[in-house]
């Protein structure tokens, strides 16, 4: 597409925009005491038909695509690192403003990995199979961030 | 700290959640958007007139969707700063997240004079929004040279003048038949 | 199965800041898949689109993207908000209706306007992945740390496959990138999202691509080599990214089992892999050996126009075989975090 600027250009020649959506959901029945667990300083799991326990539980058996009951059993709050990534500059967006990790952490009593952040200070405290276990914040809303993890040794 | 240390925020189960979504953009404007732009400011209202159906598009997007030809510079032309209010609404505000406007205020398709053009979702100005209708004859009320801005023109800005035209007001001419504006509406 | 055949692409270039808008840079590379799929426009059965409002963060785009095809009077079309290789299984399936003989598929985005680690964080379960801004690279920064954990990659081959595929993009007018340093000068490189250096991470490109397709007749009366679509499939796994093996694609190996990857050797394979570690885990997941050549076109570590992107492994694929002479050529496109989701199709020139 050929096109000619013949006149000065306006400066700076670009548009910004913002858009926003202020969501509120309904959490249900499996989510909702999940997230009201992590208000209450527990975190719950959801046992499925072959014994498994899934964190965050789910109203599926994501195995089997079968509705699960809400059958929900408290797992950690320790856990083990499955695995890690080191994030050395957060975004806005991340649950800690300072260097951190993201992991899977299968929770003591679980059996499927949590993702969440591992405030570990920095990325050679890091190992996969290390321990964490959780930290609460002092309010609480019923929410992820309501926690994160640090290594078992550090807590 | 223990549990027994920390009293929970609220008792009782936890229902909602709130997520306040927000996503910002930074997007280069397009020559061609960029080009009616630089016009707006000196006060002119340019288009894209299609070569092969002489349909006129302002401001131009660089192509007749209807024939799927490009245009370009070679098919600029200066429209009327005058024209037609060929469909309105009166938009009364319900006050969602985000919504400014606080009055009823008009949403107008004009279409303009000479070579034509269609401007949509334009604001009419120094008239009640209960007279406004179908026929009446506008012109634009350009801001002074001095104050204008392109800040608000964007890529897909449908025909918006904002920053240069405060609006549309009517000129007091007698009104065009509504029967001459169908097919003229958006 | 109704035999259907790939015989008209084409791809924009790959930019990482796109001047133009997406429907005026989808205009000439629609026109151009149709002229050299050397037929009429208004032949056209089916449209079918694929891309994503919120990359650019404009409502409706995927309706403006509709005035670069030329859509009155009226035509039939369709939309998915996935990438283009979905736009082009859905006119796949269309065609196999046998009422008409050619689809149109096409894919666009521009990714620079908005921040894609932010915009991905909001396809994932919003109640336990979006609230911790769960981005694409750290997400796939897990999956590359469980793989160098199980001993089935090193940084150092990661560093290869980054080297080789820009490399091998040199040739490619669509690729960004196109050239490298060698392996031992990338793995000098601090980590950005450990254990991922920028080198395992894929461009950030504006772009778009188009694909016809025609069925028998019409494909062997308009095109001199057509690539016939062999197989075709696609499958997802589970969203929770600690409820699936991320060190293994079995979504990938049951759409490659159902698209019959393995019923022949593979000359050409075009992946998706858009970073370093999961080009290993694809070509694990279908079987792929050392004699196949993966991604000459450099594939998304050369240039990531994402909801293009699937859709321009396909159309390499088909060039592989309408210009490249390969026989046979495997193309795979995918869709979610970690490889969650994975379309595979098989293409054949004979
Ligand atoms: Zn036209």
């Amino acid at each position: 597409m050929e096109c000619v600027l013949l006149r000065p250009v306006p400066e700076p020649p670009r548009t910004t925009h913002t858009i926003e959506f202020p969501y509120t959901r309904t959490l249900g029945p499996v989510i909702g005491p999940f997230l009201t667990g992590l208000r209450d300083q527990r975190i719950l799991g959801a046992r499925t038909p072959n014994g498994g326990v899934l964190v965050p539980p789910l109203e599926w058996d994501p195995a089997t695509g079968e509705a699960i009951e809400p059958d929900l059993v408290e797992v950690g709050p320790g856990g083990t690192v499955e695995t890690w990534a080191w994030v050395t500059q957060p975004s806005r967006k991340h649950p800690l403003d300072h260097p951190f990790a993201f992991a899977l952490i299968r929770l003591d009593g679980a059996s499927t990995g949590l993702l969440h952040a591992v405030d570990a200070g920095s990325m050679d405290q890091m190992r996969t199979g290390m321990r964490v276990t959780a930290r609460w914040k002092d309010e609480r809303i019923g929410h992820m961030t309501d926690v994160v993890f640090v290594p078992e040794a550090a807590a | 700290m223990s549990a027994a240390d920390t009293a929970p925020a609220e008792d009782g189960p936890v229902t909602m959640m709130d997520y306040f979504m927000q996503l910002e953009y930074h997007e280069l404007l397009c020559p061609v958007v960029r080009r009616y732009a630089s016009q707006l400011l000196e006060g002119r209202l340019v288009g894209h007139k299609c070569p092969s159906c002489g349909l006129v598009y302002v401001p131009p997007r660089g192509y007749c969707p209807i024939c799927v030809v490009e245009t370009t510079d070679a098919d600029e032309i200066v429209l009327a700063d005058k024209g037609t209010v060929t469909n309105y609404t009166v938009v009364t505000p319900v006050q969602y997240y985000g919504q400014e406007e606080t009055e009823p205020f008009v949403r107008a398709s004009i279409l303009l004079d000479g070579e034509g053009g269609m401007m949509n979702l334009q604001d009419i100005v120094d008239v009640p929004v209960d007279d406004v209708h179908v026929g009446m004859r506008v012109e634009a009320v350009w801001k002074p040279p001095g104050e204008r801005n392109v800040d608000e023109i964007s890529n897909r800005s449908w025909g918006s003048a904002e920053g240069c035209i405060d609006g549309w007001r009517p000129t007091g001419d007698p009104d065009v038949p509504a029967e001459q504006l169908r097919d003229k509406a958006f | 199965m109704l035999d259907v055949a790939i015989v008209g692409y084409a791809q924009s270039p790959s930019w990482r800041n796109a001047e133009l808008t997406e429907p005026q840079f989808l205009f000439p590379v629609i026109s151009e898949a149709i002229e050299r799929a050397g037929i009429e426009r208004r032949d056209i059965g089916f449209t079918c689109a694929g891309s994503c409002d919120y990359l650019s963060g404009q409502t409706f785009a995927f309706v403006s993207n509709l005035e670069a095809v030329g859509a009155w009077p009226p035509i039939s079309e369709s939309h998915v908000e996935m990438d283009g290789a979905w736009a082009l299984y859905e006119a796949w399936v269309r065609l196999q209706h046998g009422d008409i003989d050619l689809a149109l598929a096409f894919g666009s985005g521009k990714s620079s306007p908005g921040r894609l680690d932010e915009v991905f964080s909001l396809q994932l379960d919003p109640y336990t992945l979006t609230p911790l801004g769960a981005d694409p690279v750290s997400l796939a920064a897990l999956q590359a740390r469980a793989m160098l954990d199980k001993g089935t990659i090193t940084e150092r081959d990661m560093a290869e496959i980054a080297a080789r595929s820009r490399q091998s993009a040199a040739d490619n007018p669509h690729a960004q990138i196109r050239s490298s340093p060698d392996a031992d000068a990338l793995l000098q490189e601090p980590y950005l999202t450990a254990p991922l250096r920028r080198h395992d991470l894929p461009p950030v490109s504006d772009g778009a691509c188009a694909v016809v397709l025609a069925t028998a007749d019409r494909a062997r009366a308009t095109c001199e080599r057509p690539a016939w679509i062999r197989g075709i499939d696609h499958r997802v796994e589970p969203h929770q990214p600690g409820m699936r093996d991320l060190t293994e694609s079995i979504s990938t190996r049951q759409a490659a089992k159902h698209a019959g990857v393995d019923d022949a050797p593979v000359d050409v394979a075009e992946l998706c892999a858009t970073f370093t570690h999961q080009e290993r885990l694809l070509r694990e997941a279908m079987g792929l050996d050392d004699t196949v050549r993966v991604n000459p076109s450099g594939g998304p570590l050369a240039a990531n126009p994402v909801m293009a992107v699937g859709l321009a492994r396909i159309a390499e694929a088909a060039r592989a075989i309408s210009e490249g002479g390969a026989g046979r050529a495997v193309a795979h496109a995918t869709s979610g975090q970690c490889l969650q989701q994975n379309l595979v199709c098989v293409l054949e020139g004979a």
